[in-house]
């Protein structure tokens, strides 16, 4: 199946009209905070500290040759907060959240779940969809922080141990590297990666037909399109900063 | 039939899924404080007519009048109000894996964020006992077997005491005796006069419940009216359905013009 853009649209509309909602669904907002963020936070450790440690593995032997490994500390800061902290979170979190996403509310779809809600009375997009997307919103962008910090810990550890960069003059100048707009970028990224990662992949969710292996299907579609749309978002995003901002 | 109050009119319902024909120009009015069953063949669009009812398909024409209102003029809000006077037994139970089964029972219960948790537990408590479930209600759906799943979805669509029940198919799959507990939770719906709608092609379900019959095929009615109209009908196709469900169990008597429950 591939996404639709009408279909895709109508979800997103009935999602925006319901936002007051929200507060009668505080309690799953919650549930769905603690299992798409606090859950991932082992995933987003790891994902940061090795993107920073191998960011500085990289730039460190190709600043060693021009004797400029002093640089190393700005490379590091400079490409995890506006870069890949935000793009590596969101890679991971687009497989961990969408896969959830998609196969949970798929299996709802195909036991008749969905139906039941609407059944009774309910919205399935204010009741499920409005509650994950709100989640992914607010726990985002904790979860691409840690990513950015332990990856500049990655990178200082590198710095410190394979280039004898003292780590106090790393830190220093990593911190000193950043600006408001590196900040603006690396920390804006993440509300777009989250309202479309749990959108698309709760829209797959919603479409899921043809039993086990449509879901299966539609949760590959809701991990690779979540994946493209962040990349194609990253893209945007480093092309307005440069050329507009 | 014009005197009889209807809670559910159906006015020249057709629907069409990528251009099959499920209905066609379908009218029918389900009664007030009646069972009413729908039977027929596999594919005859008898679970399309509970869905069409229950608000989860728009039909492509017609009107559907629930309690003297045309439900197609209501406004979202209206409509959703209208949803939660109608509970809805699915086939496949749709309970929610993920919560326990006092949390299924009360989830849709409207009134729920107002009261204290003793009470819901009182609500959860009274209704469990209401499907002989107590002491279940710390469980999950997947510690149960079929045919208690089937009576804790029971349970949670009386939660917020709708004018109208729609059961989808609800004896298929369970062994007799549970069906014959399930057919017993229905019956004593109806003896407190609930208007319900089953859906089956279960010749026990027909013979037991069904107090008005709609026997259908490729989305129209074939024959209606009470059990001793429908198993006595002329129609080859009635006629040939209601022989073949009886060949084995001997419920109606062999010639199937005449009928008797066995042991009645």
């Amino acid at each position: 199946m591939i996404l639709s853009f009408g279909e895709y649209w109508i979800i997103v509309s009935d999602l925006i009209s319901g936002i007051r909602t929200i507060r009668e669904n505080w309690d799953e907002t919650m549930t769905e905070m603690y299992l798409l963020g606090t859950k991932a936070i082992p995933l987003v450790l790891l994902g940061g500290l090795f993107t920073g440690v191998i960011l500085a593995i990289e730039t460190g032997h190709q600043l060693k040759i021009f004797g400029a490994t002093s640089l190393i500390s700005r490379t590091v800061s400079l490409g995890m907060v506006r870069e890949l902290g935000p793009v590596v979170t969101g890679l991971l979190l687009a497989a961990r959240t969408g896969a959830k996403n998609s196969s949970e509310i798929g299996a709802m779809k195909l036991s008749d779940q969905i139906d039941a809600l609407t059944a009774f009375g309910f919205n399935p997009v204010h009741k499920l969809i409005l509650p994950r997307t709100a989640a992914a919103i607010i726990m985002f962008l904790p979860l691409t922080l840690i990513a950015d910090i332990t990856g500049i810990l990655g990178g200082m550890l590198i710095a410190n141990q394979t280039f004898q960069i003292e780590t106090a003059l790393f830190w220093d100048t990593a911190i000193n590297a950043l600006k408001v707009r590196d900040l603006f970028v690396g920390f804006a990224k993440p509300f777009f990666f989250a309202f479309f990662i749990s959108t698309i992949s709760c829209y797959f969710g919603l479409r899921t037909t043809g039993g086990t292996s449509g879901l299966g299907k539609n949760t590959i579609n809701a991990v690779v399109y979540s994946s493209i749309v962040i990349l194609v978002i990253d893209f945007i995003f480093t092309k307005i900063v440069w050329e507009v901002l | 039939m014009g005197s009889i109050i209807a809670m559910v009119e159906l006015k020249n319902i057709s629907l069409s899924i990528r251009d099959k024909v499920i209905l066609k120009d379908f009218s029918f009015r389900i009664e007030k404080n009646k069972t009413t069953v729908i039977v027929g063949p596999s594919g005859a669009g008898k679970s399309s007519i509970l869905r069409i009812i229950a608000g989860l398909w728009r039909p492509d024409s017609g009107e559907i009048i629930f309690n003297g209102e045309n439900v197609f003029r209501m406004t979202e809000k209206g409509y959703n109000a209208m949803r939660k006077k109608i509970g809805i037994v699915f086939q496949s139970n749709a309970l929610f894996d993920s919560l326990t089964v006092n949390e299924n029972i009360l989830y849709f219960l409207p009134e729920r964020k107002s009261l204290t948790d003793r009470e819901l537990l009182g609500i959860s408590e009274r209704l469990l006992s209401f499907v002989n479930m107590e002491g279940t209600g710390y469980l999950y759906p997947e510690e149960l077997s079929g045919g208690m799943k089937k009576r804790i979805a029971i349970a949670r669509a009386l939660a917020f005491k709708p004018k109208l029940i729609l059961f989808d198919e609800p004896t298929t799959g369970l062994d007799p005796l549970n069906s014959e507990a399930i057919i017993e939770l229905i019956e004593k719906l109806k003896n407190k006069g609930t208007t319900s709608v089953v859906v089956s092609h279960i010749l026990n379900d027909v013979m037991e419940l069904g107090e008005q019959i709609l026997f259908i095929n490729n989305g129209r009615i074939v024959e209606t009216g009470t059990i001793d109209k429908i198993v006595t009908s002329e129609d080859p196709l009635v006629n040939r359905f209601f022989y073949q469900l009886n060949r084995h169990n001997q419920i109606i008597e062999p010639g199937y013009k005449k009928y008797e429950l066995i042991n009645a």
